[in-house]
């Protein structure tokens, strides 16, 4: 969360595109985590958000979603013999089932922070640029900031 | 009551999401100024909308309400003409005219409860009878024209003899014109009654109005019927026979008045007197 507020919210690529990395930790819930739980995690994750970045309600709607949808999600790309406590990683998951899982929820965050943020479909062009430049940009960071976790817990 | 519990233990999860979707919705609008701007903006134009459909639904279902309210101001507004055209052909007579002069008709409106139009004798049935002031001999009209005269009454109800029926008889002119006849319909179309005794040096031309003349009791003068729509002779030959369109549309005609105070007792009486003395002088 201090990596997001502090280093990535000055991130302005080509002046809108704005990776969201606290889709990731919404990404790590490991199955059969409580819906109340994940959604009560997102709502607070994306509370601390608008609070450091004056966005009140954006981040906390958008995580809030994704934190609904992110069970379900899960448990579509998981492995049906997965252990109830199963953790989505690079690793367990595969390298395209992850991708997928990561894109579809990173997208879905995207879109509905960018969304309130325009409150407008007038400069739809720009707002999806926003979204898919976001999406593409949080899935780098957060395949970057996985191998390094995996790779600091093997060593 | 244990489904209820259920219910929302089971779909605690669904009441959570939508509690927090709508807290953060609150702060969306509460504490950012352009989506409060815009959420109102699209609010007002949404209720505007709703409000503009309700007021067409309310202003259709008033629709009669209004309709019976300007056919009492059109009959209204008639009987102020007819009363200024009076006295104003009163002043040409005699120039000292009291101001303030008591109202000479008065009209009760009615409402058509039957009619005919494709009949021989078609009559219309009104709503409105003796204990409205209604007697035989009244004349009914509509806020476009003359409609025809009353034939009979009950306490609740009246039958008009409309100027669709071949035994009416009513005596007109042409507007502009003393040349007078009398209107009498020969079935067939409901639209059109042909008026006779008109002679044939009179000018006429098509289109001219026909009206009242005032020379029966029943009408006032210069009440609207017609225009003039084709012009032929009489079978006689000594006069016209004028095809005359009636303002009046029977077939959607709803609300009538009734002029319940002109017919005057004390000339018909007199002309009463008048044939009764002709004719004993006859025999």
């Amino acid at each position: 969360m201090a990596c997001q507020v502090l280093v990535l919210n000055q991130v302005h690529l080509l002046g809108y595109i704005t990776p969201l990395l606290l889709g990731y930790m919404m990404v790590c819930f490991h199955r059969g985590t409580s819906r109340v739980v994940t959604l009560l995690w997102g709502f607070t994750i994306g509370l601390i958000f608008d609070i450091f970045n004056n966005t009140a309600g954006m981040a906390s709607a958008a995580c809030t979603f994704v934190a609904m949808i992110q069970q379900p999600l899960l448990n579509m790309f998981a492995p049906r013999d997965a252990a109830e406590d199963f953790v989505p990683t690079f690793n367990s998951l595969g390298f395209w089932s992850y991708l997928s899982y990561t894109l579809i929820l990173m997208f879905v965050l995207h879109a509905v922070f960018y969304l309130l943020d325009a409150f407008t479909l007038s400069d739809w062009q720009m707002t999806l640029y926003a979204i898919v430049g976001g999406t593409l940009l949080s899935c780098l960071i957060t395949f970057f900031v996985e191998l390094l976790v995996r790779t600091r817990k093997v060593q | 009551m244990r489904a209820l519990i259920d219910l929302l233990i089971n779909g605690k999860h669904w009441f959570l999401f939508l509690l927090l979707e709508a807290v953060s919705l609150f702060s969306l609008f509460s504490y950012n100024g352009y989506q409060k701007s815009v959420y109102f903006t699209t609010a007002n134009d949404v209720a505007g909308t709703a409000y503009s459909i309700i007021s067409s639904v309310t202003s259709y279902l008033y629709l009669q309400t209004a309709n019976q309210r300007l056919e009492a101001d059109n009959q209204r507004l008639y009987r102020e003409i007819a009363q200024m055209k009076e006295q104003m052909a009163e002043a040409g007579l005699d120039t000292i005219h009291p101001h303030g002069l008591p109202t000479k008709y008065d009209f009760v409106n009615a409402q058509i409860v039957n009619a005919t139009t494709h009949k021989t004798n078609n009559l219309i049935t009104i709503n409105k009878g003796e204990a409205d002031g209604i007697r035989p001999e009244m004349g009914v009209v509509c806020s476009r024209g003359v409609v025809g005269v009353v034939y009979l009454t009950s306490k609740h109800y009246s039958i008009v003899l409309p100027l669709i029926n071949v035994n009416s008889k009513v005596s007109c002119r042409l507007r502009g014109s003393d040349y007078f006849g009398t209107l009498n319909w020969h079935r067939g179309s409901s639209l059109c009654t042909y008026a006779t005794g008109i002679p044939r040096h009179a000018d006429v031309k098509k289109r001219e109005i026909v009206e009242t003349n005032g020379y029966s009791d029943i009408f006032p003068p210069g009440l609207p019927i017609g225009l003039v729509a084709d012009i032929g002779d009489s079978p006689d030959g000594m006069s016209y026979l004028l095809t005359v369109k009636m303002f009046a549309d029977f077939a959607t005609m709803r609300e009538v008045s009734v002029i319940t105070n002109y017919t005057k007792p004390e000339r018909r009486e007199l002309e009463q007197v008048a044939d009764s003395l002709m004719k004993s002088e006859d025999i």
